[in-house]
């Protein structure tokens, strides 16, 4: 069986860290056609469940639990690759959605249409980030002493 | 001890839960939404002390407890533990947080300058009565700068440490399942500071602030500063299971820094919570800074801040005085009552003569 395929512009980490912060509603919809390129699914794992979060102090260096983060998680398996999601929340099909593009991607399928779906987000959560951030300039203190 | 059966409640009990749920009304997912958007604060709070992250669940859970938030937190925690835990995230560190707010009470300019983010502290606290009077209130917008602000800010006592003001801890090598969990081992004493700033991170807010207070007004060593605050957004850093590490997401996490002269040099106090909560988070720094060497029983004292913040324990406790103790109260008034009786006795009985 051949390694699993990545996108041209994405690497692995940065195509699932877009998926996982994608819009549910515009990864559900683009996800579902790609059910019928991949076969039979093997669906291992689609459940909420938890993930702890450690944090690092900063006055002595001891790692330490700040708590747990509900997600989701989608794993399935066709044509012999594998495809895992998950996400913040509690919206099965939002992760099972993006186990899917990462099975298609992996399986050498559809990259092009992938990767116009993860320019389209990146664009957007990037725009998300950068508006943000212009609010938050908009409070920095010009500090002027006399 | 002894214990009574009884029965002749289950009627009472059924309708007095009808009769809490009554007033609330139905809870419907639009009730749902408008808690999560209009209250982000509360939810806040409230995941931080129930230590589980998801903003619908936390807003549900104020729904159903009509915003009793110790029954709102006990909801929380409970469900859970109906939740399997799938992974552990890599840990999070100051310099890697999406900053929206960080400030210092210490040192003026500091690198990355003073970004205030969302806050009041600067306010007039006025109350919006207009509306109730049929006005909207609507806030006015903010003006964005021209450039977006630095995603990352760098670190106070990094910059401390280049000045000699204090000397960087080493980097933990205690790494995922190996990092001690109070929700899965008991809290000893002297507590593992894992276990210490964990139990912090999901302590009651009202019991930290009491604490930390008693320790700000003089009840402690160390009179604190703050060196650093931030409310920020950290990622979920989780594992695909091709070995690639990927971030699921963000959360709020708050974060404080607290700062006291130890002889030739700086100590500092840590606290960090989920969500925003910055008076839960100094006063946590609080606490911690003054810990080391308290006097037993003070409110800085390890054990004794500890076991009083924990808020799903205490609140327990507290309330469980209201139910039903009539053997134990019982056998107070018996005693009592022997006590008042062996009284005439002997005030009636004559002394022997000499």
């Amino acid at each position: 069986m051949p390694d699993p395929q990545c996108l041209e512009d994405f690497a692995h980490d940065e195509m699932l860290r877009i998926l996982a912060r994608a819009r549910a509603d515009k990864l559900k919809v683009f996800a579902e056609p790609l059910i019928a390129d991949l076969g039979d699914i093997e669906v291992l794992d689609n459940r909420s469940g938890l993930v702890m979060l450690p944090m690092q102090d900063t006055a002595q260096g001891t790692h330490f639990h700040l708590g747990e983060v509900l997600v989701s998680e989608a794993h399935i398996k066709a044509m012999g690759f594998e495809g895992y999601g998950m996400r913040r929340g509690r919206d099965l099909e939002a992760a099972m959605a993006m186990a899917l593009v990462d099975l298609t991607v992996a399986a050498g399928i559809a990259h092009s249409e992938c990767g116009a779906f993860l320019r389209q987000e990146a664009a957007h959560q990037a725009a998300q980030d950068r508006d943000t951030l212009r609010r938050v300039e908009a409070t920095r203190v010009d500090m002027e002493t006399f | 001890m002894a214990y009574v059966a009884t029965r002749g409640g289950e009627r009472a009990i059924e309708q007095s839960q009808r009769l809490f749920r009554e007033a609330m009304g139905d809870i419907s997912a639009d009730r749902i939404q408008e808690i999560r958007d209009a209250m982000p604060y509360l939810i806040d709070r409230v995941m931080g002390e129930a230590s589980l992250y998801d903003e619908d669940l936390a807003a549900l859970a104020l729904a159903q407890a009509g915003g009793e938030l110790y029954e709102a937190i006990l909801l929380l925690r409970a469900w859970r533990t109906t939740q399997p835990r799938l992974a552990l995230a890599a840990p999070v560190t100051q310099e890697s947080l999406f900053t929206h707010r960080r400030i210092s009470a210490a040192f003026k300019d500091i690198p990355g300058g003073q970004v205030l983010g969302p806050t009041l502290d600067y306010a007039h606290r006025i109350l919006a009565t207009e509306v109730l009077s049929g006005d909207t209130y609507v806030p006015t917008p903010v003006d964005p700068a021209e450039k977006p602000a630095p995603a990352q800010q760098p670190s106070v006592a990094a910059w401390q440490a280049e000045n000699g003001l204090l000397t960087l801890p080493q980097a933990d090598a205690v790494q995922g399942n190996d990092i001690p969990d109070v929700t899965r081992e008991p809290l000893l004493f002297p507590a593992k500071r894992a276990h210490t700033l964990q139990s912090l991170a999901r302590a009651e807010t009202g019991g930290v602030l009491a604490l930390g207070y008693a320790a700000q007004r003089g009840y402690g060593q160390a009179h604190p500063t703050v060196n650093e605050l931030r409310l920020a957004e950290a990622e979920v850093v989780v594992t695909h299971p091709r070995g690639t590490r990927f971030s699921a997401g963000r959360v709020k996490v708050s974060q404080a820094e607290v700062v006291n002269k130890k002889g030739e040099q700086l100590e500092l106090g840590f606290a960090a919570t989920m969500g925003w909560n910055e008076v839960k988070v100094i006063a946590a720094a609080t606490l911690d800074l003054n810990s080391d060497g308290a006097p037993k029983g003070s409110a800085t004292e390890e054990e004794f801040f500890l076991y009083h913040t924990e808020g799903v324990e205490s609140s327990g406790f507290c309330i469980h005085f209201k139910l039903p103790h009539y053997v134990t109260f019982q056998s107070s008034l018996d005693a009592m009552r022997d006590a008042k009786a062996k009284k005439a006795a002997k005030a009636t009985t004559p002394e022997p003569a000499e």
